[in-house]
Parts: C-alpha cells; sequence; structure tokens
C-alpha cells in the first residue's frame, strides 16, 4: 500500500512510534515474575535448545512463524532467525529476556505487543519460564542451527499458475474463424446463445485500422485506395503497410510512455524542468524496428549493465528515470530518492507483473501472497543505481567530438613546444613588465573642492589631501571633487580608500562592518573656451581586493546597479586598499580643471567610502595598458602560479608575441568549437549501476526513519526463483527473469494491455492488479493463448497487433443493437467491437491531421504548441511557455511539453494522465470542458479555418453537396448520409446568408500560416466554411473511433 | 427538452425497428424508458445528485487554503512563557525525534510581539493583526492543535488537499464531487480560486481528480481572460453562428446516438449544451458589478481586480448558484523571514485576508446561507516557536501543532478546541490533536459522507480521502 512514512507513522500512533517499542511500565511486574521463576528453574540444570526450547516454539509459533509461512517477516525455526527478528525488530535479545520481544508476545504483558499466540492454547507460565532461562543464559544455538530450507509461497490463484496454452476451440460457426482468437470468443458467445456482429463496412474499418496502428486518421486518397482493392488480404496488405509507417511507433510508443510516466518536468513543488525526450524517441524507435519484447524489457530496466553497453541501451535505462525529484528548499534528497525507488518497485509490479506490489511496503500485502520482505527485496534489486545525467550524441557528433579533441590535444603539443622555445624571451618579457609596474609613478590630486550630493554630508580634506566623509549619508549619494589637473596628460587614476579612526572598525566604509558599495567612478574635464568637454573612457581597472560579486570591473562598466565592495570578513578591515583605472587613450588634460564623480550604490544607508584619496599617472606602455587579474598574476613568481595565473599571464604574452598568438588562437578556436558542439548535444536521464551496492533495510511500517532488518535483493517468493551468475542478484538479474519465459505473469499482463488498447477494456478489466483483488479473466483461455502465441513469436509485438486486428472479432461492426446491449451491456463478450472516444493525443492529431496542419515530423526535443495565457500561472514557479513557431507549432500531441504541476489544459482536459505514477489504463471522461475546449480553443480554430481553406481548395468545381462530401470524408472517411449531408448544407447557407448581411469580419479571421486561402476564393465562403468545418471536428464521431 | 425528449424516443422506436433483430423477451416500454436521450445521459453522467450516507448538515464548502503556513503564534495561539524564554534555545525534550525543514533543533525560542485580547461571548483569544476575525468570534470554531505529518510545502499541501503527500490522489472537492454529484447545470461543480503573489505549489494536483473521473477535477476560475479557459466564443464568431454551429452538432450526434445506441453519444449531446449554458453563466458570476456598494464595501471588494477580497465574494456567488466545493488559495504565509517576514509582511497579508474571510461568513449568515455552506480557514501547516533569523525575524514550517478555524455547515460555532503546551510546540492534550484526516473525516461528515465508505477501488485497493486514518472530531460537530 502506497503510504508513505510519515503517514505511517500516525498510523502507528505518531511520534510515539519512534520511541523504542517495548518499553511498558505495566510490563515491567509481570517480567519480573517470569524473572524470578526463571531463576528458580535454574536449579533445574542449563536448557538445551533442542530439547527443551525448540519443542515449544514448535507447537505454539512455528505454524506462522516457521518454514511455510513468516508473518510480519518472523521465522523462528532457528535461533539465527528469531535473533534477526521479523518487521517488528528482534525477537530475542540474547541475556536480556525482559528486551525479547518473543517474551513479551507469550506473556501478553505489553499492550503495544499483540499477545501471542492469537489463537490456541497460551504458553504455561513453566514453558515461559524456559524460555526466559535460555534468552538470559545467552539464547546459544545448536552448532547446526539454520532454518529448515525454505520452501517458496505457493499460491493456487490463477495468474501465478504456469501458462497453459489449450488448443482453440471447435465452433459452430467456423465460417467466423478468422483465427484462434475468434475460436475462443465465439465459443463463449456460442454458449451464450449470441450471435457475433457482421464486419464493419470498409469505410469504418480503414479509419479503425489507422487510428489504432497509427493514430492518425486515414487521407481521402488512402481510403479510396483500400476501397479500391479487391484482392482478398487487401486489409491484410493494410495492416502491414500501417504496421510498417513510423507513426506505429508514436502510436504504441504513447502507450508505453503512460507506463513509464513519462513528463519533462522534475514534479514536486519546484517542477524544474528536465531533458529525457531521447528516452521517448528511444521507445518509439524501438517499436518501429519491432525490438522484441525481452529485449525491450532488459535494456529498459538495466541496459546499462549488459555486456558492452551501448549508448542506445543506457538511454532506454530512462523508463525507471521518469520518477520525480523534489527540489524544495529544506528536503531531504534521499529521503525523496527513496519514495522514488518505491515508485520503480511500484511501477515494475504494475507494468510487467500487473501485481499491486506497492500494497506490501508497510505490511505484508492484505491480499495477495506478497510480503513486506518481498517488497524489500525487490527495492534492494532496484536500490543500487545512481542516477547520471547522460549526453547523448548522434554518431555524427561522437565523430566530431573525437576529432576536435584530437585537435585540441595536438594544438596545446604546438603550444608547449613553442613556450619550451620561447621560455628566455618570455622571462625577460615579464621582467620588464614588472619593473614597468613598479616604475609608475602617482600624483596626488589636490582637491579644489569635494561635495555630497544630497548636501547631507561634508567631504573633509584630512590635509593629506584625503577625504573624509561626515554628517548624515543618502542612499545613492554621489561625492564630486574637483580639482586642476597636475598633469598636461593623464593615462590611469587611482582609487585609494583608507581606514580612519572615526570610521567603524576603522573604515575604510561607513557601514558597521567598515565596508562600502561603489557603483561607478567618473572623470570628466568640462569644456572651457574652445576645449571640448571630455569623459574618460575607461579600459580596465584592477583593485587589491573585492568581494566575489562585486568586482571593481563593476565600477567602470556604466550601470550603476551593479558596484565594487571589498572582502572585509576574508580579510580585516580597518585596511587600506586601492583601485586602479586606466583610460582607453589617455586625456589630454593641460590646464583643464577635472571633475571626478564616485556614484555609491547603496542597499542600505551607509555603505558609503569613509574616507579615499584619488591620485593620477601619465605612464604610458605595456605595464599600464597590462590591466586586471593580469597586474597580480604576473606579481607571483612564475614557479608559483596558479594554473589560471599562469594562463593569465601567457594570454597576455600573446598580445607581444605573434608567434604564439597565432598558436594560442588556433588552439581557442578549436576548444571553442568543441565546446559549442558539446553544449548542442542533447542528455538525457537514465542509471548506472554502482560498484557497491546500497544496503537495503526494510523500512518498519514503510517509514523512512525506521530500519528494520536488512533485506537481500531478490524477487517475491510465490514466484519463480531469481537466479543470478555473481554473489548476489542485480538488477540485469531482475530484468532477465522479468522477461523469462517462467514468469506466468508477464505475457498475460502485455497481452491484455493490447487487448484494452483495441477492444476499451482488458481480457482482466484490472489490468494493473492481476491478483486475487483483479477481476479474473472473461476468457482465461484466450489470454493464456495470447500469451502463450507471444512466446512462440519470438516476443514480436507487432506480430501479435497483426493477429488481434486481423481478427474477425476486432472487424466486427460496434453498434450496439438493444438485444445485444440488453444481455451484455459492457460487451464483455465482445459480440461486437465497441466505440471508443480516443486518448487526448490523438484528439489533437486527429484535428490537426484532418485539416491538413500536422507535422509529420517524428522524434525530438517537446514542443510547445498554443495554449490559452495565464496556464502557467498557477504553480509555484511560473515557468515560461513560448509558444512554438512553424512546423513545431503543429506537431503530435505526444511531442507536447509536459510540465507535471502544469499539464498542457487541451491534454488535460481529455485525461491524458499526469505522468506522476504508472498509468495502466486511461479514464474517459466525457465533460464540457471538453466541449468549450474543441469549440473555442485557439488550435481548434486554427485547425477549422484551416480545414475550410482545405475544402475550398481541394474542390474548387464542387458545388455546396460536393464540398460538404469531400470535407465529410476527410474528418469521417465515410460517405455521409443524406441527412447529415442536410444537416450540414443547411448551416453553410445560414452561414453564407448571414454573412450576406455582416460579413465584414470574414478576413478578421486571420488565416494562420501556412494555409493560404485559395486567390479565388471568395471570403464569404471562407467564413461559412469555417463554421461548417467547426460542426465537422467537434463530432463525436470524429473524436471516436467506432 | 421534454419536446426532443420525445422526438428522440420516436426515432429511438424507429431504430429498433431497424435493427432487424427481434426483441424477443424484452419490453419495449421498458427499453425505451431505459435509454431514453436523457435517461442515458444521466447513467452516463458521473455528476448527477447523489444521495449522501446520511442526514448531511452542510451541502458545500468553502476552503480558504492559506497557502505557506501562517504563523499561528502571531494569530491564534498566545504564549506567555514562549515570551519569557525568548532567544533562548529550545529544550531538546521538544525536538527530540522531530525533523525540521531549515533550522536546527536546537534553534532559539521567538516569542510573539503582539497584542492579543478576547473577543466574543465565546472569549476566543485572538491577535491584533485579525481585527475582523475577531468580529465573528462567535461564529468560528477555532482548532489550535491541528497536526499534520510533512514539513515541505509541497508534500503538505498534498496532504491537506488529498490525504496523502504524494501525487496521485483524489483532491477532497474531487471526492465530494464523486460522493453526492453536483447541483449545478450550469457550472463546474469544484471551483478554484486563486490571489496571492504566485501559485500554490504542486499546482494541479491540489484539484486533481487523479485515478477519479476527470468529470471530478476542479476547474481553476481565473483573475484574468475568460474565467474558464476557452470559455469565450472565439473572436469573430457571432453568438447566433455558435447556436447554429452547436445544432449542427447535436444534431447529426443525435442522429448518430439513434444508430449505435452508445449512451456516450448522449452524454456528448449534454455536454455540449453544458458548455453553452457555462458560456453565458460564467461571464454573469464573475460580474461583481452587480453586488451592492455595501456588500462590496464588507468585503473590500473591488469588481475587476484580482483579490482574496473578490474570491471569496466570487466564493458565495459560486455556492449561491449550487456549486459544492469551492477553494480558495491565498499565497504566500511563508514567513521565514528576510523579505516574507513577521513583521511588515505579515501584516500585509493579514490585511488582505482578515476582511474578506470575515465578510464571507456575515454576508452568508446574513442571506441565511451559513447553516448549509461550511468555511474553513487554515494552512499546510503552521510555524515554529523557534524563530529564524533571515536579516528579519520569521519562523520554520511546524507540523506538531498549528491552527485552522471553522464556520456554518453544522460547525458549532464559538468554541476554541485544543490546548498547545506552554511553548505552543505540541497538543498539551495528545487526545485533542487534530490530525488533518480527522479535518477531513469531519467535513465529510458534516456533508452527510462517511469516510470510511467513501471509497474507490484503484491499484487492488480501496482508497479514501482519509488514508487508513481519520476519526470526527465530535466536539466540532454541533
Amino acid at each position: 500500500m502506497p503510504v508513505s512514512g510519515q503517514q505511517a507513522a500516525r498510523v502507528g500512533g505518531g511520534h510515539r512510534a519512534r520511541l523504542p517499542r517495548f518499553v511498558s511500565r505495566a510490563a515491567a511486574p509481570l517480567i519480573l515474575a517470569l524473572i524470578v521463576s526463571a531463576q528458580r528453574a535454574t536449579a533445574d540444570g542449563p536448557v538445551d535448545y533442542r530439547r527443551d526450547v525448540q519443542p515449544i516454539l514448535a507447537a505454539h509459533c512455528y505454524k506462522c512463524h516457521g518454514p511455510d509461512e513468516q508473518k510480519s517477516g518472523l521465522r523462528l525455526d532457528a535461533v539465527s532467525t528469531a535473533r534477526e527478528g521479523g518487521y517488528s525488530g528482534p525477537a530475542i535479545v540474547p541475556g536480556a529476556s525482559k528486551e525479547s520481544l518473543l517474551v513479551k508476545a507469550i506473556s501478553g504483558s505489553d499492550e503495544d505487543v499483540k499477545a501471542m499466540p492469537p489463537e490456541g492454547p497460551r504458553l504455561s507460565s513453566e514453558q515461559i519460564a524456559t524460555l526466559v532461562r535460555w534468552i538470559d543464559a545467552g539464547a546459544k544455538a545448536p552448532a547446526d542451527d539454520r532454518p529448515a530450507a525454505g520452501t517458496r509461497r505457493k499460491s493456487d490463484h490463477w495468474s501465478f499458475q504456469p501458462v497453459a496454452r489449450s488448443p482453440a476451440p471447435t465452433v459452430q460457426r467456423a465460417d467466423r474463424v478468422r483465427n484462434p482468437i475468434d475460436a475462443f470468443i465465439l465459443a463463449r458467445l456460442e454458449r451464450e446463445r449470441i450471435e457475433p456482429s457482421p464486419e464493419a463496412d470498409r469505410a469504418t474499418l480503414v479509419r479503425r485500422l489507422f487510428l489504432d496502428l497509427v493514430g492518425l486518421p486515414p487521407s481521402i486518397a488512402q481510403v479510396d485506395e483500400f476501397l479500391a482493392d479487391k484482392r482478398a488480404d487487401a486489409y491484410e496488405q493494410l495492416v502491414e503497410r500501417l504496421l510498417a509507417s513510423p507513426h506505429y511507433g508514436e502510436r504504441w510508443g504513447r502507450h508505453w510512455l503512460d507506463l513509464a510516466r513519462y513528463a519533462d518536468s522534475n514534479g514536486y513543488t519546484n517542477d524544474n524542468p528536465r531533458s529525457i525526450w531521447k528516452y521517448r524517441d528511444w521507445v518509439i524507435d524501438a517499436l518501429n524496428r519491432d525490438l522484441p519484447f525481452d529485449q525491450f524489457t532488459i535494456q529498459q530496466i538495466a541496459g546499462d549493465m549488459l555486456p558492452e553497453a551501448s549508448l542506445d541501451q543506457i538511454v532506454a535505462t530512462g523508463f525507471h528515470r521518469n520518477t520525480m525529484i523534489n527540489e524544495e528548499g529544506g528536503t531531504d534528497p534521499e529521503e525523496f530518492r527513496v519514495e522514488a525507488v518505491v515508485d520503480r518497485v511500484g511501477t515494475t509490479g504494475a507494468v510487467f507483473l500487473g501485481l499491486t506490489l506497492a500494497c506490501a511496503r508497510c505490511h505484508d500485502h492484505k491480499f495477495d501472497p506478497i510480503s513486506q520482505r518481498d517488497f524489500y527485496g525487490m527495492f534492494a534489486l532496484l536500490n543500487g543505481a545512481d542516477e547520471p545525467t547522460v549526453p547523448v550524441p548522434t554518431p555524427e557528433q561522437s565523430g566530431q567530438q573525437a576529432e576536435l579533441a584530437e585537435g585540441v590535444k595536438s594544438a596545446e603539443a604546438d603550444l608547449r613546444r613553442y613556450d619550451q622555445e620561447t621560455a628566455e624571451r618570455r622571462a625577460q618579457w615579464e621582467q620588464q613588465l614588472v619593473a614597468g609596474i613598479a616604475a609608475v609613478e602617482w600624483t596626488v590630486l589636490d582637491p579644489l573642492e569635494a561635495t555630497c550630493a544630497s548636501g547631507a554630508a561634508t567631504l573633509k580634506n584630512l590635509g593629506d589631501r584625503s577625504l573624509l566623509a561626515e554628517g548624515d549619508r543618502k542612499i545613492d549619494e554621489i561625492y564630486t571633487v574637483t580639482a586642476v589637473a597636475p598633469l598636461s596628460r593623464v593615462t590611469a587614476v587611482r582609487l585609494e580608500v583608507l581606514t580612519d579612526d572615526s570610521l567603524p572598525r576603522h573604515g575604510p566604509g561607513l557601514e558597521d562592518n567598515g565596508n562600502f558599495v561603489l557603483a561607478e567612478l567618473t572623470l570628466e574635464t568640462p569644456a572651457v573656451g574652445d576645449a571640448k568637454g571630455q569623459t574618460a573612457a575607461w579600459q580596465w581597472s584592477t583593485a587589491t581586493d573585492a568581494k566575489g560579486n562585486f568586482p571593481v570591473e563593476h565600477l567602470i562598466d556604466g550601470n550603476s546597479g551593479t558596484g565594487w565592495s571589498l572582502n572585509v570578513t576574508a580579510k580585516r578591515p580597518g585596511t587600506d586598499r586601492n583601485a586602479i583605472l586606466a583610460l582607453r587613450d589617455g586625456l589630454a588634460t593641460e590646464g583643464r580643471t577635472l571633475v571626478f564623480r564616485l556614484k555609491a550604490r547603496n542597499v542600505r544607508n551607509n555603505y558609503l567610502p569613509g574616507r579615499f584619496r584619488l591620485s593620477l599617472t601619465s605612464a604610458e606602455g605595456e605595464a599600464l595598458r597590462v590591466g586586471g587579474p593580469v597586474r597580480d598574476a604576473i606579481a607571483v613568481p612564475a614557479d608559483k602560479r596558479t594554473a589560471n595565473e599562469r594562463d593569465l599571464v601567457l594570454a597576455e604574452f600573446d598580445k607581444v608575441d605573434p608567434g604564439r598568438r597565432e598558436l594560442a588562437g588556433k588552439m581557442a578556436a578549436i576548444k571553442s568549437d568543441l565546446n559549442k558542439l558539446t553544449q548542442s548535444i542533447p542528455t538525457t536521464l537514465a542509471m548506472r549501476e554502482r560498484d557497491k551496492p546500497r544496503e537495503t533495510h526494510l523500512l518498519i511500517r514503510g517509514e523512512y526513519l525506521r530500519d528494520g532488518p536488512v533485506v537481500p535483493p531478490d524477487v517475491p517468493s510465490v514466484l519463480p526463483p531469481l537466479s543470478t551468475s555473481g554473489e548476489q542478484p542485480t538488477r540485469l538479474d531482475l530484468a532477465r527473469w522479468l522477461v523469462a519465459p517462467a514468469n506466468p505473469l508477464v505475457a498475460r499482463v502485455t497481452m491484455n494491455r493490447f487487448w484494452q488498447q483495441y477492444f476499451g477494456r482488458g481480457l482482466v478489466e484490472t489490468s494493473n492488479d492481476f491478483g486475487t483483488q483483479g477481476t479474473p479473466p472473461t476468457h482465461p483461455e484466450l489470454l493464456d493463448w495470447l500469451a502463450g502465441e507471444f512466446v512462440a513469436r519470438g516476443l514480436s509485438m507487432k506480430a501479435m497487433h497483426r493477429l488481434i486486428v486481423t481478427s474477425a472479432t476486432y472487424r466486427q461492426q460496434s453498434r450496439a443493437c438493444p438485444e445485444l446491449a440488453a444481455v451484455d451491456p459492457d460487451n464483455r463478450l465482445l459480440a461486437r467491437q465497441s466505440r471508443l472516444r480516443v486518448e487526448a493525443e490523438a484528439v489533437r492529431d486527429v484535428t490537426l491531421a484532418t485539416s491538413g496542419l500536422l507535422s509529420p515530423k517524428v522524434g525530438g526535443p517537446s514542443v510547445f504548441p498554443p495554449q490559452p495565457d495565464g496556464v502557467m500561472a498557477l504553480t509555484r514557479s511560473v515557468r515560461e511557455w513560448k509558444t512554438s513557431t512553424g512546423e513545431d507549432r503543429y506537431r503530435r500531441g505526444m511531442y507536447t511539453y509536459h510540465w507535471r504541476s502544469t499539464p498542457h489544459p487541451f491534454l488535460k482536459v481529455f485525461d491524458a494522465p499526469e505522468g506522476s505514477t504508472t498509468c495502466t489504463r486511461r479514464d474517459r471522461a466525457n465533460t464540457p470542458l471538453q466541449a468549450l475546449t474543441l469549440l473555442n480553443d485557439e488550435a481548434c480554430i486554427e485547425a477549422a479555418r484551416a480545414l475550410a481553406v482545405r475544402v475550398l481548395a481541394e474542390s474548387p468545381r464542387a458545388d455546396a453537396a460536393g464540398r460538404v462530401r469531400h470535407a465529410f470524408r476527410l474528418c469521417l472517411a465515410r460517405e455521409p448520409s443524406d441527412y447529415e449531408r442536410a444537416c450540414l448544407t443547411e448551416l453553410l447557407a445560414d452561414e453564407l446568408a448571414d454573412a450576406k448581411v455582416a460579413r465584414d469580419d470574414a478576413m478578421t479571421k486571420t488565416i494562420q500560416p501556412p494555409m493560404k486561402l485559395p486567390e479565388s476564393a471568395d471570403p464569404r465562403q471562407y467564413a461559412a466554411w469555417t463554421s461548417v468545418a467547426r460542426a465537422l471536428l467537434n463530432l463525436d464521431e470524429f473524436m471516436t473511433r467506432e | 427538452m421534454a419536446e426532443e425528449h420525445a422526438a428522440l424516443t420516436l426515432s429511438r422506436r424507429q431504430f429498433f425497428s431497424d435493427c432487424g433483430l427481434s426483441l424477443g423477451g424484452i419490453a419495449l416500454a421498458a427499453l425505451m424508458e431505459r435509454d431514453g436521450l436523457a435517461a442515458a445521459a444521466a447513467r452516463a453522467g458521473p455528476l448527477a445528485v447523489k444521495p449522501p450516507h446520511f442526514q448531511p448538515k452542510a451541502k458545500a464548502v468553502i476552503q480558504l487554503f492559506m497557502a505557506g503556513g501562517p504563523s499561528q503564534l502571531e494569530l491564534f495561539d498566545l504564549k506567555p512563557k514562549l515570551r519569557e524564554l525568548s532567544g533562548q534555545p529550545i529544550p531538546a525534550s521538544y525536538t527530540e525525534g522531530k525533523r525540521f525543514a531549515f533550522i536546527k533543533p536546537d534553534a532559539k525560542l521567538l516569542g510573539t510581539k503582539r497584542q492579543f485580547a478576547r473577543h466574543g461571548e465565546s472569549g476566543a483569544e485572538l491577535s491584533e493583526l485579525l481585527p475582523h476575525t475577531a468580529a465573528i468570534a462567535d461564529q468560528i470554531a477555532i482548532i489550535r492543535t491541528m497536526k499534520t505529518d510533512v514539513f515541505n510545502h509541497g508534500p503538505a499541501k498534498l496532504m491537506l488537499a488529498t490525504g496523502s503527500p504524494q501525487f496521485g490522489r483524489p483532491s477532497m472537492g474531487s471526492w465530494v464531487l464523486y460522493g453526492l454529484g453536483s447541483e449545478t447545470q450550469d457550472l463546474p461543480g469544484f471551483v478554484v480560486l486563486k490571489s496571492g503573489p504566485r501559485g500554490p505549489r504542486s499546482g494541479a494536483a491540489l484539484w486533481g481528480n487523479a485515478f477519479l473521473s476527470s468529470v471530478y477535477q476542479g476547474v481553476p476560475l481565473r483573475n484574468s481572460g475568460d474565467p474558464i479557459l476557452d470559455l469565450a466564443t472565439p473572436i469573430g464568431v457571432s453568438a447566433a453562428e455558435q447556436r447554429r454551429t452547436l445544432d449542427a452538432i447535436g444534431k447529426i450526434n443525435r442522429r448518430r446516438f439513434e444508430e449505435t445506441g452508445d449512451d456516450e453519444i448522449a452524454a456528448r449531446i449534454a455536454s455540449y449544451e453544458m458548455a453553452y449554458r457555462m458560456q453565458h453563466s460564467a461571464p454573469e458570476l464573475i460580474d461583481l458589478a452587480s453586488e451592492t456598494p455595501h456588500t462590496l464595501a464588507l468585503y473590500g471588494a473591488k469588481p475587476g481586480e484580482a483579490s482574496f477580497a473578490n474570491n471569496c465574494l466570487l466564493a458565495r456567488r459560486l455556492v449561491e448558484r449550487g456549486v459544492r466545493f469551492v477553494t480558495l488559495f491565498h499565497t504566500d504565509w511563508d514567513h521565514h523571514g528576510g523579505s516574507e517576514n513577521l513583521e511588515g509582511a505579515l501584516e500585509q497579508i493579514c490585511r488582505e485576508t482578515d476582511q474578506p474571510a470575515a465578510a464571507l461568513v456575515m454576508d452568508l449568515k446574513r442571506r441565511g446561507m451559513l447553516d448549509e455552506t461550511l468555511v474553513i480557514w487554515g494552512g499546510e501547516f503552521g510555524r515554529t516557536p523557534m524563530g529564524e533569523d533571515r536579516g528579519s525575524l520569521g519562523r520554520d514550517h511546524h507540523i506538531e501543532a498549528y491552527t485552522a478555524w471553522l464556520a456554518g455547515g453544522g460547525v458549532k460555532p464559538g468554541q476554541t478546541i485544543g490546548q498547545t503546551d506552554e511553548l505552543g510546540f505540541s497538543a498539551a492534550d495528545p487526545q485533542e490533536q487534530v490530525h488533518v484526516h480527522d479535518l477531513q473525516a469531519t467535513i465529510l461528515h458534516l456533508l452527510g459522507l462517511d469516510h470510511l465508505r467513501l471509497t474507490y477501488r484503484f491499484q487492488g485497493r480501496d482508497f479514501r480521502l482519509t488514508d487508513v486514518a481519520g476519526e470526527v472530531v465530535k466536539r466540532l460537530v454541533g
């Protein structure tokens, strides 16, 4: 039962359940009494397990806790298993009878422990005393202590029995038998004296086959081709064509994705996007190439563990990566990893075994022979994987990657060689550069005037030409410093931020922590006489110190929203710092006034520099051209530089050394190509088995924090045993076991789902539950025959589709005569076909295909067809829905990007699953919201318009009746009846009449590309036909597989 | 409709004679009775009104879902001892074995700075932040010992909305529709309204139908654009054209129904007619301009604005029109400190919600609707007695004890249920603990549904809203 840990905790009595369970004051006196009596008995000599203990246990306990059954996971027929205990913990604590669960149970003394045995005579006080003595003496085991050879659990339930293939029964109406399926169905109908229905007409059949096998409607040409095909095997030929279509993989792939709970986001609170569409495409491709079901299964469960696994096989393991991920703040990732593994167990059970394994998470299955230990055995098999994100390059991309990597390698070698050859020259250059930097002379600016824009504070000249801020400070303060240029030319400015005793923590900032955030520093020379005003253009900046997100470059980035700040935690406050800002071209300043502005970026009031001083230089050359981190790097002795510092210096050297520049440029170009290529390669989520598997504990009552005994990996014991070639069974062993011929369930369950798709209901209606609570099969012999046939045909899925759709049973008409409806209202006996509303994606696909808009493209990243505004607004993190343009606007429904917390409303309204858990059978609701969607949704209106254009373009010379017929056949494949033709012609006439009066808006119904109204067409016709098209696209039959 | 029915029955008879099969012993009249369009639609119509398990008190529910987890310690649960020990670490005996989302178990206690006073005849103790709730103190029942199981928002919201912290369970509104059907033919039976800075975490799963039929899913009414997705007739399509198109669809569908005998077609015809009615009833519904200035002022509602006040007023209008279940989500009560703090941020959200919530109760009462309408106020959990400092003060998620209140729908008003221990950490008396499942059982009970009997078989098991727990809170039921 899928009950979470926390819930279970409550069921068990809230937090009390986390305390040691067997501390009960009430029990103490009784236990004491027992101990006293045990001590009395000591006089009788030591207790012997075989002679004294085992007979008691065998008489009273083995029935439920012995070789045949282990209720609550407990087995008492060996001392080792008794010590190991069951789901509630060890039964025996050697030397401590008081703490031993066994003693509490048999003495019935603890209100929290159920008194044992529940039936039959209670143990006598002598017997209890014997057990107490034995435990207190250390619970010694005999030398040959081991549980009797474990017999596996047995069940008489039908689905656990081997598949029994009985021959097809003989029937009276042998003429109605196209293949053995029909014999099984007919035999039952004949028993019930019910006539099967006649075969559906050919137009119905062709549309039925198209919808079922490829999920798309036939074109008129395809209908006509089939109607004209007079060969005896025309139908079978059509089936072959459809099974060979790439759209077959899409149609049946989507059914499989329901089981795989495929989605494009992580679910839960944050619902972040994920990239796993390569897995979706793998499914489509695997079905199209008819990968046998055993391989199909093994690769999805454990493709990564196959010998020399191909990338394709690794992509297949995305099956169990479709679990959700909780990224909400404050969550414990391991807790939700465990949830994901629980989901994998449940999904594996539902999809391949038709069993509700998840019921046994917290306790033994209430109905089926699945113990809680069985659940954790399966859990252990699926618990050994890491969950990597894997790039999935095409073979071409892989080739290019290898080629580029080779190119990088050889370019690196070239560079290395060059660096060795030019080492001496470079060292010289470095020396000169360092000397040049040191030789730069700074002239300290003598401020004429220094003001604060707010007027609330003053800047006081301290005599050493530094300025100290005093008074109140305002947010977004600007300091302006004016001075006469002391130099005729300025190439760089130095800003010293200085400490002062008047500042908090000695500064240099005014904030309590001694810091500041300075947004911009600008330098202007105002116009004077003929000389124009100039503004300094900065080239680079460097600083002795900066805080992570506040680098000194922010001072000169022209953005007053960013700023430079100091790292006052790593480096002590109260030390002087400076920044150097170099000009791009230098500034002629002879006789000019200089105006500096220091703009603060105040997040809070006092993040302003407290004391500062400005200096200038006119030094030229490399020493000033070299900026930022390079200056720091080059100051470090060559042999002490980090790799990053080394690279910085070398990059600087490139600027003066054309030879190296060329080589470095070449390497950078290749690296950039490689990087771009790598970025462009899609990734997917996959499984990768760990070297050392995780240890799996049974979780007591399913609670995440309550570890029970260690459980080795295994399959439920009621099913055939699991074999392994290694030390212990692995996920790969599980995968092979699932599809081994001995497994009685997998073929039945798979065939049942096929049947469900074709007839609306499985032979077993509960397609995810073949256990004792599921419905029994309506036609057990047929189910087994199909399962056997599946195996006999090499587990070819296409072979089984072929078999089912060529049966007479499938080809019947779906009309329910009242007589039939009275005796078999739900059509369980299949005396007819069933009408089935097509699935959400197919509603979209059929609509788009009919209107001519559908893109036939198979596979690729998920797309964003139009959806109403505001759909994404209802979640925690509002996601952008950037509507796809061009072809991607009209892709099949299965390619629509699936956000788990905001599924596309069109798909949701037609019952597409949410993708949170496996879905073996979709609902087919019938709601007003569906009607509103088909009537009014943008995508549907667009399709109606396109269909109108299509009809007018394809039947330019036809009259109204001829066009109605054409449109009708586009939508429904069959000919319209007179009545239907009359209804639609009447609608058309009404709309045209209406259009005569007020049809100015005809052209406002803008035609979306790629549809083009023929030039000759009358816009009024187009408007009227849009209405007729809407009516057709909303017919019940249009969205129904008849 | 009667005419239509007659016509259908007639053609139905025609269909029988066309069928080419003898009717044998089946009585024609019985078949016609059974197979008439209306009957067929009803049979395929899972929203038909169904009898409750027993005499109900409430017919409709309005759930005010305070998303994010309101601080009960600032609003409902005054703890003098907590003030006294403010700044000291919480004694380890409280936190042993407990888990928290963000803070450490040794976090420091935080006393509230809010003033509390007693109100009404019942003397309910309420914070200064809830002056309007204070005015309805005698109309509500306050539970101070709510308890839930999970301490992250997404799972906890699911817990309150669906009874399980996992995705994949039907929401409360869906269960109720499944159990009782819908009283309205013109509007969805379960409506979701949203206000606040962002959508609730877990999204559509909070009003999802999960394994129940999707006819039971909650339908979000939107604050802008069409109130219901795709409600408006497309631009360029006149009302007359829409009607003519629907008539053509209906005629052809009806003929197909006669030919195939498939009840699904009858249900589809009914769905299209209801869709058409919704096109008219929904815009009328959301048009608040028809309310009196007095009523608008009572709620603080302003037509055209996206607000909790407007949504509360809408909720009343929905229930008036037969809607069974309305959930209002208001974000964001997640006051950890920082920008979402117990200072200005809490005051702001109280201003947004206090008056409208109280107005809703008063308005329902003066219209005589409160007796049959259950109003529930509360979040997915509460907040810790320990403080959290993120520049400004807040509290972490707390699941051991928090506050919710109920009004109307048969709830015994003017009482405060449950006392917390002196630090407000847990229920002082474990017997007084009201688990989310207990609340859900009580809500169903008031609607005349036994939470043990409202089940749906899925994946081999009978599922319930209350999972495997839940007890009706007897003291709440008047």
